[in-house]
């Protein structure tokens, strides 16, 4: 796990040809696919292309889509939410799915069906995932008021989606429910990893469960959760089908992804729809440049 | 090494699963473009909300010549599933879909994006006159017909006559005040907690139930000159007057309500009035889902003054013809789209799907009223429907009003604010 | 015997812990199983009704009947299935040369690989349907495969080479010592030390690509080639509440789900004990 960068690399003929056999299958098949999707989204960005009108011969027009982001003012506001809501999902979920991943990766009786339990709320499709939190939102039978009605939490039911407040909470747990999960799995991963040796000498050592924790659990697992933070924040900033589903951006919770679909898909503004979607690409890109430097000497350097 | 040796057989058994299900599947599409008995096949795309019945409609179609064969294509009901379906296999300039059943309010946009094939010659003028008025114009787009009306729909009031009947009134209110005051006259034990029911959640439904507000109270979201006359004063008055009935007549969740939502309350017994799409009748009077069924009556949409004409909001599929596609198909879905739209066929598909037909005729049908009684008062709100403002760029003007509307029902904006916000926002896309 | 009770409150600590976090997480679903075998009225009841007047499978009756469910099923499993072990086939190798062999460019390629997956999709619907029209490959199982392995590539390539890079080189050392050429070095050595992890990351590739959408319901337009999550998007009609159909159809979709973790149950212990603690 050291980092020590040599001052000059020596590169292995073998080494170097080998390798690029070994990526070749799957460099092909993101070639053939991948490529040319986004390169057509970034062309379409510097076009004016409404398919509306298509009298206008859809011009190359430079940086216009863009400078159009920065006077949208809802652009702006979309931004913001989708950065607010990113930040509280993630955190949630960090704290959640490490609990979770630490309980699993402790023997004890019933293990399996905990771990079966905690992929259920992963399992479910979004679609239905969201469509069902829906109803336990409802406003006149659902769940969520019948509970905190039963333990006299609230004292009348309350229609929690149709308050901006309510609407994020309402987002926030149901995607914190989702996902957490999905983090607990991947530390999980990064966790098993580490040689139950060093528990037994850090136990010998004299420390105690917490001590284990800081200098033992942590340090060793800080890459898997790196990399679970870093695609847990790609995928919460391009949040999409929950809240087109729960809440269909309303209230003030419409997600920049949501946003960029609207323009694309409903507008059918193809020029200013692509600048979105690359100005998501970007900021996803920034964010994970950031973890990059966090995990620098941990695994893109060695 | 074991595992390796797994990994490896799994990922060759992955390829040869694959490579199995390519020829399969082209097979598969080969053989659905060899006609029966080489018939000219169409794809028809249209979605489950109507499913059985079109499957029904399709069936007989083929069964009635032999020149056509059509072969249905389903999408979820999604109104906006169904929008995006369309436009990416548009832009890709697909032809895999020859005839398509789109919402009457996207007529306009496909239109003029040139998606849609000019259907100017369908019918004669004599033909024409026998669809209803508002369905024709909303399939009109710039003096050209590019659409086929197939049924329309109609928003309407549905009420609790055993209540009226229990209060000993006779004469159905007109007003909103009318119905509040019925609504007074109730104690607790009539288990009615609210007088009305709509839908105002940010969708394609508050916008519906907002022209119908801004109507029932004089207002209109264009002017007589087509621009934008969202905050007159009467419209304030309109929205604001919607604003003050949610969470006192009508329930709190209102902003969060599509057409099931709020009809699930009405079902439950617990909204004297309910608006909604006129084929609910029937699961209104269906035993199995609903509390108040043989209960339930079926009238005008309320306006604010006595002597006011409300006008309910026009919904509804229209059958468009793909532009890509060559001509000789294009004629066939012409063949098949007169036959959908034939009178003959109009009753039969009223009849087994119990959306409203378009063609005019078929409300004085004597099978039809007996199947669907409410139909004779029906027929006037359906002749007095409007359609929503048509434009190439609805989808725009539609999302400025749901937003700025909504925000005002929610609160978080003044509905003067919020008005005049939408009245930029609309000028902006004139 | 202090000790040993110390220990006993311990555990019983720890198991209410458990079993409170395991009852929030399965609080949602429970409803959802007792929606779907209510009677349609109860359904929307107030005050909530949790334990139905009586126990009835229509809605079940209904999933399989209305739609053919069992084909969905089948649909979603199959491209699920050969997305992931395509994925991990061909991430696994990229994702070994990435980690531990040395050639210029490294970084730039696992940027460009990670970038990939950052791209948003809905951006790249459009596109994606000209291409796959042109190849032919609509309404396929190929057709859909391919664009899932766009998103699970680039991902199971960064989480397996986040794996790699954590192992110990002495191994390597060893296996070179021996005569191992690179690529036996990665079959023999290390795949088996990842084998947890990867199973892992199978099962994120598999459960993202049995949820899709959006590219399922583009892509695969006739009814006998769709998947469980546009299958149940069709399940609502015009004038029904389909809250009971839906909560029938998650159940059914899940409990597959379920199964094969618990049947894989034994792979992962199995990896945790022979897997990179002792080689």
């Amino acid at each position: 796990m050291s980092s020590d960068n040599k001052p000059t690399i020596v590169y292995k003929k073998k080494e170097v040809r080998t390798a690029w056999l070994m990526m070749a299958p799957a460099l092909i098949v993101l070639a053939v696919i991948a490529v040319y999707p986004i390169l057509r989204t970034f062309y379409l960005s510097f076009h004016e292309m409404n398919l509306k009108r298509p009298q206008s011969g859809f011009p190359f027009i430079g940086f216009q889509n863009y400078m159009k982001i920065f006077s949208d003012a809802r652009a702006g506001t979309d931004i913001l939410f989708t950065v607010k809501f990113t930040v509280t999902t993630v955190l949630l979920e960090m704290v959640i799915g490490f609990a979770a991943a630490l309980i699993m990766n402790r023997a004890f009786k019933g293990r399996g069906i905990v771990r079966a339990a905690i992929l259920v709320p992963w399992a479910i499709p979004t679609s239905v995932s969201a469509m069902m939190w829906k109803f336990i939102y409802n406003d006149q039978y659902g769940m969520f008021n019948d509970i905190l009605y039963r333990f006299g939490i609230i004292k009348a039911y309350k229609a929690w989606l149709s308050t901006a407040s309510g609407s994020f909470m309402a987002l926030v747990i149901t995607d914190v429910w989702k996902t957490a999960p999905y983090m607990a799995l991947l530390i999980l991963a990064g966790l098993q990893m580490i040689p139950g040796e060093l528990y037994e000498s850090a136990k010998l050592d004299g420390a105690n469960a917490i001590q284990r924790f800081w200098n033992v659990t942590l340090p060793l697992a800080k890459r898997s959760l790196l990399v679970a933070l870093l695609f847990r924040t790609l995928d919460a900033f391009r949040v999409f089908d929950l809240i087109s589903v729960l809440t269909g951006g309303a209230n003030g919770t419409e997600s920049i992804a949501v946003y960029s679909y609207k323009q694309l898909m409903t507008f059918l503004d193809f020029g200013y729809g692509s600048a979105l979607a690359v100005l998501i690409f970007l900021i996803v890109f920034a964010i994970s440049v950031v973890y990059m430097i966090f995990l620098k000497g941990d695994l893109v350097s060695e | 090494m074991k595992t390796s040796k797994r990994l490896l057989a799994l990922s060759a058994s992955a390829m040869m699963a694959m490579s199995a299900m390519v020829p399969s599947a082209v097979m598969a599409e080969s053989v659905a473009e060899v006609s029966p008995e080489g018939r000219t096949v169409l794809t028809f795309a249209f979605d489950e909300g109507v499913g059985t019945p079109t499957e029904e409609a399709i069936a007989l179609f083929n069964a009635s010549q032999d020149e056509i064969f059509v072969q249905s294509y389903h999408l979820p009901q999604d109104a906006n599933n169904l929008h995006d379906d369309f436009v990416n296999k548009m832009v890709a300039q697909d032809t895999s879909v020859d005839i398509m059943a789109l919402d009457v309010v996207y007529i306009a946009e496909f239109a003029s994006a040139g998606w849609v094939a000019d259907l100017s010659d369908l019918y004669s003028e004599e033909e024409l006159g026998a669809y209803l008025d508002g369905t024709v114009a909303g399939a009109t787009v710039d003096g050209k017909l590019y659409a086929a009306p197939w049924f329309t729909n109609a928003s309407a009031l549905f009420y609790r006559t055993d209540v009226l009947e229990d209060l000993g009134i006779t004469e159905v209110p007109t007003t909103f005040q009318g119905w509040i005051d019925v609504y007074e006259k109730l104690d607790k034990e009539s288990g009615i907690d609210y007088a009305f029911c709509f839908q105002a959640a940010q969708s394609e439904a508050l916008v519906c139930n907002w022209v119908e507000f801004l109507a029932s109270y004089g207002a209109s979201v264009l002017d007589e000159e087509g621009k934008p006359a969202v905050n007159s004063a009467e419209a304030v008055a309109a929205t604001q007057a919607m604003a003050d009935f949610i969470g006192k007549y009508a329930p709190e969740g209102t902003t969060t309500y599509a057409e099931t939502e709020s009809q699930q309350v009405f079902q439950e017994g617990k909204a004297l009035t309910c608006r909604t799409w006129s084929g609910t009748w029937n699961t209104f009077n269906d035993e199995a889902q609903s509390d108040v069924a043989g209960k339930v009556g079926m009238t005008v949409l309320p306006v604010n003054a006595e002597g006011d004409t409300a006008h309910s909001c026009l919904g509804g599929l229209d059958l468009v013809v793909n532009t890509y596609i060559d001509d000789a198909q294009k004629e066939a879905a012409k063949t098949f789209i007169k036959w959908m739209t034939s009178e003959e066929e109009e009753k039969n598909f009223c009849l087994s799907s119990s959306q409203p037909p378009t063609v005019k005729a078929v409300y004085q049908d004597a099978e039809v009223l007996e199947a669907i009684p409410f139909y004779t008062d029906f027929y006037s709100i359906i002749e007095n429907g409007k359609g929503r403002p048509s434009s190439a760029n609805y989808a725009e003007l539609s999302d400025a009003i749901q937003r700025n509307v909504h925000a005002a029902l929610t609160g978080e904006t003044a509905v003067e604010d919020a008005l005049n916000a939408l009245y930029d926002e609309a000028s902006a896309l004139q | 015997m202090n000790a040993k009770r110390k220990r006993t409150v311990g555990w019983v600590a720890f198991y209410l812990f458990v079993v409170v976090f395991v009852l929030l997480l399965l609080l949602p679903f429970i409803w959802q199983f007792l929606t779907s075998v209510k009677p349609l009225k109860e359904i929307a009841e107030m005050p909530a009704r949790w334990i139905p007047s009586k126990v009835h499978f229509d809605f079940y009756v209904n999933v399989f009947t209305k739609h053919p469910f069992a084909r969905y099923l089948l649909n979603s499993f199959i491209v699920a299935m050969c997305s992931t072990l395509l994925s991990i086939a061909i991430g696994a190798s990229a994702a070994y040369a990435l980690s531990r062999l040395k050639f210029r460019g490294r970084k730039a390629l696992l940027m460009i690989i990670l970038s990939i997956s950052m791209f948003p999709t809905i951006a790249t619907l459009s596109p994606l349907y000209l291409i796959l029209r042109n190849m032919k490959l609509l309404n396929t199982y190929a057709g859909l495969i391919l664009p899932y392995i766009v998103f699970s590539l680039p991902f199971a390539i960064w989480l397996m080479t986040s794996f790699f890079s954590q192992l110990d080189h002495g191994y390597e050392e060893a296996a070179y010592l021996d005569g191992c050429t690179h690529f036996q070095t990665f079959t023999k050595i290390m795949l088996p030390l990842i084998r947890p992890a990867t199973f892992s990351v199978g099962l994120l590739v598999f459960i993202n690509c049995w949820n899709e959408y959006l590219y399922a319901l583009t892509f695969m337009t006739k009814d006998s080639m769709r998947t469980v999550p546009v299958g149940i998007a069709l399940f609502p009609s015009n004038y029904q509440l389909p809250w009971g159909d839906m909560a029938a159809a998650s159940i059914v979709v899940t409990v597959p789900l379920i199964l094969l973790v618990l049947i894989f149950q034994k792979n992962i212990v199995a990896g945790l004990t022979t897997g990179g603690v002792k080689g």
